[in-house]
């Protein structure tokens, strides 16, 4: 991780930071902007809010002017790969799992999201996949008894 | 002091029972369990188990409820220092310096600390309760409103020390993790806050969602990233046993760290999550080598584990004596009592003896086993880092995924903290640190709590939080420690100016 | 062929039959009780379950959904299948007092639900810090109409017990004092006890240890008679006001549509578990009071559920 270049913006990273922070607390802001912001006597629903996402959105200014004066870090480039087959992995054993229960969306999950790595390889990845399963099923169903849908398409439950 | 001995004495016969010990035993080993895997907390367990605990004695109930919830306490740091993920919020703090540990092949280390000292807290801190439990007690009530949310102030304080980095974007997380903590519903309105619309967070974001999200998954898609950071462990063999060194650092750590774990975890309110960032702050700054922290410093593990396992405790403190729970668990611990017919309170201590002092005698027993558990594990869960790391991100994966799915038994929760993980990216490309966030989170409904009640309680006026002599105490050192975390920063840019 | 038309017909209304209410309960039972494990309710809840699964030849598995004031969870009951597999233990606050609370609320606590029964009650109590300048309820009246909103009232949040209950002593006493709000009844007890807040109205169960212990005050018990677990209390009647009678109490729903004679069966393991000397023993301790002969009934339950919230949206709306 360099420097920032001797540019116009000395520390892209330090803006982008601010520029987030600033989003989120503008987000926050206008969420909240309906809630009662009350007295110091009676504080409301919505001052707390409201005063963080002010004060978010100040030191993400803050932020901001930091990132042009001081040196920094560049931008890092954001990958594809990993956040979707992990994130995507993640969520569709979130829709799967009442559905289709753990016999089936655990190693549907696992193997979505072997392939955010290029070192897996698919015949490994299955073999584990259907081992993890097991042993989950194992250990969260019959010795924690959480209630897990195993395979409601199956047998019911 | 004689009828302090003979009070233990009462206990740990009752506590030595076979029946009592092998309670004890299944308490701790379960609670060891859940706390490594993450989402599936104490709470959620002991609620389950409630059932189960009807057929047996209140004693021994009790003895095995206590057994999973400072069992939980171990099994999280341990997953925190192998993984880099938080079983409980009292473990945030143990994933700066015990992870980084890992890293560098020295996760038996680590582990062994850990557990080392949280063995060594957990017997200070029964003997605490043994001898000072009521005048402990009255301590507790000295906090009023104003006093804890000052308390909280101080404790927020810690985390700006806590951060590796640079001290704003710190500051950020810290903001950005009170906001996450107002959404849900408004205590006195009833109002929804923040919460879309969504039903799974209408009672606020759970620390297992956040959590999970901002480090597990965010921590895979980052390792993913850098191969070569990662690998670091897998390479290096790395001893097992703390060198002659290593335990001398660590003697002071753990003694300072049950001293403020213990202190904290007996404040009601869940005053032991503050313990570990406590103890980290105070290792940190009393450091001749404070530059190690976040890379690898064995007082950074050593201290807040301490701290972690003194409080945990400490907080049965108020449930025996006061019969008020301080936290979610002990509540539960209530309705155990209560559906024995034991009402929990003032008498307890009085009118059932056997149930008093059996449970804190099984307290120091508890933390034995723990011990005798844990230690064989270490070369075990060492060897499990060693798995090719393709194959540990699914397993990872799966595990917070049920992890997630069982808290609630809510698909929203797994897509939401799927959400987070991509928040926690961002973050993470952005340049932030995730833990200050996590302590921002884990304050801010409290903070928000005792600023409301402090403000109604003096019709509006702030200087309550001076007139409270606690509170203004408190205050005071906040602003210490926030100038001693702030001046290096201010003289090192000094320097680069000049 | 016409045979074949006829076996159809035998076949089809064999089919078609319902599963007899008659062998009724064929597998576990769900009871919702939303609230967090341990609290009052869920105890009760606890016990009561435990002897019905006695009677029934069924296990009763308590599901605890806790959240807003235990609406979400009777939400999520409210819109279970009326088979009768799931039930919900509904209290003052989630039946009584929620449509007055809260105006987006998802059910409509007399059309929503078929009664089963009336499981316990726990009285309420009216306390106050030991530290107070006042020994009887009358002087304690006194004091809060002499200091109005200097007094600072404990609850544990909009929809708990102890908020719907003191706005009824409030409005009673005609009195607007400061309401603190606590996350639950443990911190409103812990600052009672350090002297920061000055009264509450709040279940039994909670306080009677601190009140045998000496510190709170008790004044009063807002039931017709007295309670065996604090026998020196004086009833609201005798401490001069009567108009003060309320108490928490806590009663077992189905879904709308659920069979009469499935909701009959389930009262009828009701009212015998109520009548066991374990479950009435143990009820007791918690001090809690319980129903007897025709205030056991479903049609009781209905009556005295339309009429509680007449009562509290009088209260709350004001």
């Amino acid at each position: 991780m360099e420097p920032g270049n001797g540019g116009f913006v000395r520390a892209p990273r330090t803006v982008g930071a601010g520029v987030f922070m600033v989003l989120i607390g503008l987000f926050a802001l206008y969420h909240s902007w309906g809630l009662t912001t009350g007295t110091t006597r009676q504080i409301g629903p919505g001052m707390i809010p409201q005063s963080l996402s002010v004060l978010l959105a100040i030191c993400g200014v803050l932020l901001i002017v930091e990132g042009f004066v001081t040196r920094g870090e560049k931008l890092e480039a954001w990958k594809i790969r990993g956040p979707l087959f992990i994130l995507g992995a993640v969520v569709i054993f979130g829709l799967a799992i009442k559905p289709l229960g753990l016999l089936l969306a655990a190693p549907l999950a696992m193997g979505i999201g072997g392939l955010a790595s290029s070192e897996t390889r698919p015949r490994e990845i299955a073999i584990f996949a259907v081992v993890m399963t097991v042993f989950c099923l194992g250990l969260f169903k019959y010795a924690l008894s959480l209630p897990i849908p195993l395979a409601p398409w199956l047998i019911g439950y | 002091m004689i009828e302090l001995i003979d009070n233990l004495g009462t206990g740990f016969s009752t506590a030595l029972s076979l029946q009592n010990l092998g309670l004890c035993f299944l308490g701790v080993l379960i609670g060891t369990v859940i706390g490594v895997l993450p989402g599936v907390g104490p709470i959620a367990t002991i609620a389950m188990l409630l059932p189960l605990t009807f057929k047996l004695d209140p004693t021994g109930a009790l003895i095995m409820l206590a057994g999973i919830y400072y069992g939980a306490q171990y099994g999280g740091s341990t997953s925190a220092i192998l993984v880099n993920i938080p079983g409980e919020a009292t473990a945030v703090v143990t994933t700066l310096d015990g992870h980084q540990m890992a890293r560098q092949g020295r996760a038996g280390i680590a582990l062994g600390v850990a557990a080392l000292g949280s063995f060594f807290a957990g017997s200070v801190a029964t003997l605490v309760i043994a001898a000072l439990a009521v005048p402990l007690t009255k301590l507790a009530l000295l906090f009023g409103p104003a006093d804890y949310f000052s308390l909280m102030v101080l404790g927020l304080a810690f985390a700006i020390v806590l951060a590796r980095g640079p001290l704003l974007p710190a500051f950020c997380m810290i903001v950005v993790g009170l906001l996450l903590s107002t959404v849900g519903t408004d205590l006195e309105t009833g109002e929804e806050r923040l919460t879309f619309g969504m039903p799974n967070v209408v009672d606020g974001i759970d620390f297992a969602v956040l959590a999970m999200g901002i480090f597990g998954f965010a921590e895979i898609l980052r390792n993913l990233e850098n191969p070569e950071v990662r690998d670091v462990s897998r390479t290096a063999i790395g001893r097992m046993l703390p060198t002659r060194e290593d335990v001398r650092r660590c003697v002071k750590p753990v003694l300072r760290g049950t001293f403020v774990g213990g202190l904290l975890g007996i404040l009601p309110g869940n005053g032991a999550v503050l313990g570990p960032f406590a103890s980290y702050t105070l290792e940190k700054k009393l450091s001749k080598r404070p530059k190690e922290f976040g890379s690898g410093a064995i007082e950074g593990v050593a201290g807040p584990e301490s701290a972690n396992n003194a409080g945990a405790q400490t907080a049965f403190i108020p449930l025996l004596t006061l019969g008020i729970p301080p936290n979610a668990v002990m509540a539960l611990m209530v309705g155990a009592m209560t559906i024995h017919g034991i009402i929990p309170g003032p008498q307890v201590m009085t009118k059932s003896p056997d149930l008093f002092w059996g449970m804190i005698a099984s307290m120091w027993i508890g933390n034995a086993l723990l011990l005798i558990i844990n230690m064989p594990l270490i070369p075990l869960w060492v060897r499990m880092l060693r798995v090719p790391y393709h194959l540990m991100f699914p397993a990872i994966l799966i595990f917070c995924c049920i992890g997630i799915y069982s808290v609630n038994n809510s698909p929203n929760d797994v897509i939401l903290t799927a959400f987070f993980g991509f928040f926690g990216y961002a973050l993470y490309k952005f340049g932030f640190e995730p833990a200050p966030l996590l302590l921002g989170f884990v304050l801010g409904k409290l903070m928000e709590e005792k600023l409301r009640q402090a403000m109604v309680l003096s019709r509006g006026s702030f200087t309550t939080f001076i007139e409270n002599p606690v509170s203004a105490g408190l205050l005071f050192l906040t602003v210490i420690v926030v100038v001693v975390a702030v001046l290096p920063s201010i003289r090192k840019s000094r320097d680069e100016v000049l | 062929m016409k045979k074949l038309f006829l076996a159809l017909c035998v076949a089809l209304g064999f089919a078609a039959a319902p599963a007899g209410a008659a062998d009724y309960p064929t597998r576990p039972i769900t009871l919702i009780v939303p609230f967090a494990a341990g609290g009052p309710t869920d105890v009760i809840a606890r016990i009561a379950g435990e002897y019905m699964s006695q009677s029934l030849g069924q296990q009763i598995v308590v599901e605890n959904i806790a959240g807003a004031g235990g609406t979400t969870g009777i939400t999520r009951g409210s819109q279970a299948k009326n088979d009768g597999y799931t039930i919900m233990m509904g209290h003052m606050g989630t039946h009584g007092a929620a449509k007055a609370l809260y105006p987006k609320l998802k059910y409509d606590p007399n059309k929503d639900f078929a009664p089963i029964g009336l499981v316990a009650g726990t009285p309420i109590l009216v306390v106050a810090r030991k530290t107070i300048e006042a020994n009887t309820l009358k002087d304690f009246v006194a004091l809060l109409k002499s200091r109005q909103d200097k007094m600072n009232e404990a609850h544990a949040g909009v929809g708990s017990v102890s908020f719907t209950t003191c706005s009824l002593f409030n409005g009673i006493v005609g009195v607007k004092p400061t309401r603190v709000t606590y996350r639950g009844t443990g911190p409103v007890i812990n600052d009672m006890l350090a002297g920061k807040v000055d009264y509450a109205c709040d279940q039994i169960v909670n306080l009677v240890p601190q009140v045998k212990a000496g510190n709170i005050k008790a004044f009063a018990i807002a039931t017709p008679k007295r309670s065996p677990a604090l026998p020196d209390l004086p009833t609201t009647t005798e401490a001069g006001m009567p108009e003060f009678q309320v108490s928490a109490w806590n009663a077992l729903f189905a879904p709308k549509g659920t069979s009469k004679e499935i909701v009959t069966k389930l009262n009828q393991a009701l009212d015998k578990a109520l009548s066991t000397e374990g479950a009435r023993k143990r009820i007791l301790d918690l001090g809690g009071v319980i129903p007897e002969g025709g205030d056991r009934s479903p049609e009781y339950l209905g009556k005295f559920v339309a009429s509680e919230v007449a009562r509290w949206n009088k209260v709350l709306k004001k």
